[in-house]
């Protein structure tokens, strides 16, 4: 098996592109091999994706594993280099782990181009996967750009009413963030490496470009050292801050960060159930996924200069995402509000920079794909049965429908994090982190938690309105509880919002790892930094290929010297 | 005195021409012997197995590296080659649609292949010309044989103003570069480019005296002049801003694949004799007004384009202006290509010591031209493929209609065509740069030598410019995959030309797009051969 072992990343990431081969040799008609088929593709796929996060090792390996590397262009440096550390392979999980039920979810509610559809299912499964395991800034780049395509079609083939304009607005909005970004890329890796060949690795640009880093934050502490700076440094003090902006930027749209935001509502609220749990459940958290991975590791001095700025964002968001919430009357609209605010926790987790701040932040990213997901799931059953979005039309919902009130209540329970559900966990950590964090006013936390109380208000009201009161319209009269179907789809929901908080140990001991380093990082050559390994470079083990750069000059060595200690301080 | 004499050697480059230029001569007889209704299908054929021919001639020739031939009038190198290629991609390309096209419209002549085929061997001379009359004589060959090609249609006003307008502007384009290369001749007494190509040629020439006379106060504001006509020239038939006014009406005016042909074939020709001049005339002279001349250029013509292609309803001359807007692309990297020797550029600050300066620049300027080549060819598929798919659409009746190429006529593409749907909507994201196309990695390459030119002003221009064009690209997907078919439309006929066509251009686009390694290894090679010279 080891051939399977050896590539189980692109493996996770290429098997749903076999069943896209295959669905698309399918007879259109044939709806039911349709769905099978996808089906299993996606089972087969979160099995990999399960045996891959099993086969990472959290404690004492190395922090990106199971990296495999293939020629690309090796003319400009660009290589097919795939690997995962504990984030990447905690949120592929959640992507292979959502990926059979949104098959589930749209079994009875996709009717049209039911083969469309499925491919479009499929390919958005590789490209999300390829976003998370490159480690080649272009790799990840075309994965992030792909995703878009497929997801545009989900919104606007097989959306709601507006759905034309919501897909449209979704595509050009993080089309414009996305391609500054690629200018961002392009200048990081001619500043981060001398001329001659260059490589757009991760690591080479990464590992390039920390002694100037180290510089720069002395530079911020002591103007005496400006003078003295390397032209990299120099380079970087004068082009860093647009870079920095110029990548936050592409991943604040993706988030949503509050004043970039105004595409989720409409997107979420036209797309069809599988585009929402897709939408919620992974594609945001390729934004927060950008800043931990990208943005803030590359250009740490200039993020802890805006820090401030990010923070506050990421507080307006929550509170005023919540505020939205209580103001509105779809339901679709509202989960899309409260996934403003939930990101809101994870961007203010990310900018504590403290170790309980961003593991709570990363937890936090894999309970909003969990909950989020199943709001929208569940959601979706009821939509399908009244077609409508509005709070008003239901009411006593409770009384015809026990199973689908129970199941809801639950997941609820875990969106306003109620203690022994997983968004407890998340949400405690991030503000356990906020509070500790250094150089950031206690009014962060406190806002944040305001935040919470006004989650638990708008859900709780939410499902005040729809599931309890009397049965106001006669057309609720006869609605019938869930199919065995709609139930085994919601049921691996609930079961994981239960033991991610009641066990989150197995989670976590992936996730830690990974936020102390992007701490270590991100708190390069300050004096208040936890951690004395201060950040850490990243080991270029991988196989070098013939004709490629593999690391920046002198890396290695350096990275030989200074291992990074498997378990913190 | 020695009399110059012409070597078997000699002919060796022109072997794509020629057989080019045999192909057109033998279709051009083969309506002698015709009847008014024997079937004419055999022409398209023909005339894509003679582009198909060339190609590979072409293709053959590519690893030689440079020498001049016929004296130094020409030039074989890869970068010719390449560009040779290129031509005979666009024109194979052409053809297909041609035969399906023609036949629809009961035209199949065959001189209309001749005409085409004239054309191309214009555009590959055009490539290898190294002296400036030669280069002159071939820019008329091709453009006469493409004004013809547009009114070829002559039914109703649109075909006849579209020739007119083409001919009097190209005439008067035609005539600013000549009056440009006189007054270079002025300057400097000679109209070759390189010296001392082949065995007699030790004549002199513009790289050698161009930089002495550069120096010479008296005539520095002639060869100011003349390098501006002969930009403006150019820029006339590349179609940059401002001297694009003549693209849409006759984009749009001409048999769609004669604009398949006009949009890839003619601009990329151009566009390699325009380098030619320019890396002679900008190095020799001061690269830094060069780079000036192109980063203006670039910058209307990529705002422009994409502007004036925003509110287009009628798909035809959308990709008009889109062509406009891709030609300013390219532009980005002609002007990263004089930006790195002269200008000193903050992230060469960090260059490593073991590399001379010269041999930077000269790996730099073989990167990009290497990006210029990619993009050029990855927007020859990809353009060819999407006139393609309009003239599958187009129908014989609506010609003189204003909403004969309308978004309307995609409503429901999906439904009723669903393959042509899809190559549709892969050729649209490849000309917005979506990944994972050829459009894209073209953009990439291009953008990363702007970037390392220093150009990252324009690099962001190019960047939101591009974003803005998703947003016409993507109205046609709109139409195509959400948008509910119009009562009572019938779907369209299938051709096997345009089918072929379709389905070629669509895999390469996307195979290109996911693995261009060996493409862009080779295109390398080319870069640096030429550069070499």
């Amino acid at each position: 098996m080891s051939f399977l072992q050896d590539n189980i990343v692109n493996w996770v990431i290429f098997s749903p592109l076999a069943f896209v081969a295959l669905v698309a040799l399918l007879p259109a008609k044939e709806e039911g091999q349709l769905r099978a088929w996808t089906f299993i593709g996606m089972l087969i796929n979160f099995g990999l994706s399960l045996w891959m996060y099993l086969s990472y090792v959290p404690k004492g390996g190395a922090e990106f594993q199971l990296e495999t590397r293939a020629h690309w262009l090796d003319s400009v440096g660009m290589s097919f280099h795939t690997g995962v550390d504990g984030l990447a392979v905690s949120l592929m999980l959640l992507t292979g782990f959502l990926g059979p039920l949104v098959v589930l979810a749209s079994w009875t509610y996709i009717h049209t181009r039911v083969k469309e559809f499925h491919l479009a299912l499929l390919l958005i499964q590789c490209a999300m996967m390829g976003a998370l395991g490159s480690l080649d800034l272009i790799l990840f780049y075309v994965f992030f750009e792909a995703m878009l395509i497929p997801m545009y079609l989900l919104i606007g083939v097989w959306g709601a009413e507006e759905r034309q304009m919501a897909a449209m607005k979704f595509f050009l909005y993080t089309l414009l963030g996305s391609l500054l970004m690629l200018v961002a890329i392009l200048a990081i890796y001619f500043i981060s490496q001398p001329a001659g060949p260059r490589s757009f690795d991760y690591a080479s640009i990464y590992n390039g470009l920390v002694a100037a880093n180290r510089e720069l934050a002395t530079c911020a502490q002591n103007s005496a050292a400006c003078v003295t700076m390397s032209p990299m440094a120099m380079t970087l003090k004068t082009y860093g801050p647009w870079l920095f902006l110029a990548f936050a930027l592409a991943f604040a749209i993706k988030v949503p960060m509050f004043p970039v935001h105004t595409w989720l509502p409409d997107a979420h609220v036209q797309a069809p159930v599988a585009g929402s749990m897709i939408l919620a459940g992974v594609m945001l958290k390729m934004g927060t996924f950008g800043f931990w991975r990208f943005a803030i590791p590359l250009f740490p001095v200039v993020a802890r200069q805006m820090r401030p700025v990010f923070a506050a964002l990421a507080v307006i968001g929550i509170v005023y995402g919540a505020l939205m919430c209580l103001a509105q009357r779809d339901i679709k609209k509202l989960i899309a509000y409260s996934s403003v605010s939930h990101l809101g926790y994870c961007m203010l987790g990310i900018f504590a920079l403290t170790g309980e701040g961003a593991t709570g932040s990363a937890y936090q990213m894999l309970n909003h794909g969990v909950s989020t997901g199943a709001l929208f799931l569940l959601f979706g059953f009821l939509y399908e049965r009244r077609h409508t979005r509005l709070m008003s039309d239901f009411g006593g919902i409770a009384k015809v429908m026990p199973l689908f009130a129970a199941l809801f209540v639950i997941i609820t329970f875990a969106s306003v994090a109620v203690p022994g559900t997983n968004g407890f966990v998340g949400e405690f950590l991030v503000l356990l982190g906020t509070f500790k964090a250094a150089n950031l006013s206690l009014w962060f936390g406190g806002l944040a938690t305001v935040g919470v109380i006004l989650g638990a208000a708008y859900m709780l009201w939410m499902v005040q309105k729809v599931f309890f009161g009397p049965l106001t319209q006669p057309a609720n009269l006869s609605l019938e509880d869930l199919s065995w179907r709609e139930a085994l789809t919601a049921l691996p929901f609930v079961v994981l919002v239960l033991v991610m908080g009641v066990m989150p140990q197995p989670f976590l001991d992936r996730l830690n790892p990974a936020s102390e380093r992007f701490v270590a990082r991100a708190t390069i050559g300050l004096s208040t930094s936890p951690n004395p390994f201060n950040a850490p470079l990243i080991p270029m083990q991988v196989m070098p290929l013939p004709g490629l750069p593999t690391a920046a000059p002198g890396a290695p060595a350096v990275a030989a010297a200074n291992p990074f200690p498997p378990n913190g301080p | 005195m020695n009399i110059p004499t012409i070597t078997a050697q000699d002919w060796v480059p022109l072997w794509p021409a020629l057989i080019l230029t045999l192909g057109a001569t033998v279709l051009l007889m083969s309506e002698v012997f015709s009847q008014r209704h024997t079937s004419r299908a055999y022409q398209g054929v023909l005339a894509a197995i003679t582009a198909l021919l060339a190609g590979v001639t072409a293709l053959s020739n590519a690893f030689q590296p440079a020498h001049g031939v016929f004296l130094g009038f020409g030039v074989l190198d890869p970068f010719s080659s390449f560009l040779t290629v290129v031509v005979c991609i666009g024109l194979l390309l052409a053809t297909l649609l041609a035969s399906g096209f023609l036949r629809q419209r009961n035209a199949e002549r065959g001189e209309f292949y001749a005409l085409m085929l004239f054309a191309s061997a214009g555009m590959s001379l055009l490539a290898m010309s190294a002296e400036l009359i030669t280069l002159f004589i071939n820019l008329e060959v091709l453009s006469v044989a493409t004004y013809a090609l547009t009114s070829y249609l002559r039914r109703g006003p649109r075909p006849s103003e579209a020739g007119f307008k083409y001919f009097i502007l190209g005439a008067f384009s035609s005539a600013l570069l000549l009056y440009g290369i006189a007054l270079l001749y002025g300057a400097t007494g000679t109209t070759l480019l390189y010296t001392g190509t082949s065995d007699v040629g030790r004549m002199a020439s513009i790289a050698t005296a161009l930089p002495a006379a550069f120096a010479d106060p008296n005539k520095k504001m002639l060869i100011f002049a003349a390098i501006l006509l002969i930009a403006a020239g150019f820029a006339f038939k590349i179609a940059a801003v401002p001297f694009h006014m003549w693209t849409p009406d006759v984009y749009e005016g001409a048999p769609t694949p004669v604009t398949a042909l006009m949009s890839v074939g003619v601009k990329a020709a151009a566009f390699a004799a325009m380098l030619r001049v320019f890396l002679v005339l900008g190095t020799a002279t001061d690269p830094k007004l060069a780079m000036t001349l192109f980063s203006t250029l670039a910058f209307l013509t990529m705002v422009g384009g994409n502007l004036l292609a925003l509110p287009q309803r009628n798909v035809k001359r959308m990709l008009a202006y889109s062509s406009i807007a891709h030609a300013g692309y390219i532009l980005l990297g002609v002007a990263a290509l004089f930006a790195v020797p002269s200008t000193p550029n903050e992230f060469h600050l960090l260059g490593s010591t073991t590399m001379s300066v010269a041999s930077e620049a000269t790996g730099f300027r073989s990167d990009t031209l290497r990006a210029i080549l990619f993009y050029l060819l990855a927007y020859t598929v990809t353009s060819a493929g999407s006139f393609g798919a309009i003239a599958a659409l187009e129908r014989r009746e609506d010609e003189d209609k204003p909403f004969a190429w309308d978004l309307d006529r995609f409503s429901g593409l999906a439904t009723r065509r669903p393959g042509w749907a899809v190559a549709m909507a892969v050729f649209m994201l490849s000309l917005g740069g979506i990944p994972p196309t050829i459009g894209f990695m073209g953009k990439l390459l291009l953008f990363r030598s702007a970037v390392d030119a220093g150009l990252v002003g324009l690099a962001v221009v190019g960047m939101l410019t591009s974003a803005a064009a998703v947003y016409y690209y993507l109205r046609v997907v709109v139409y195509m995959f959400m948008r509910p078919a119009p009562e009572g439309q019938i779907a369209p006929e299938r051709h096997w030309g345009t089918e072929i066509a379709l389905v070629l251009s669509s895999v390469t686009v996307v195979v290109l797009g996911v693995v261009p390694g060996s493409l862009s290894d080779w295109l390398a090679k080319a870069g640096t051969l030429f550069l070499g010279n």
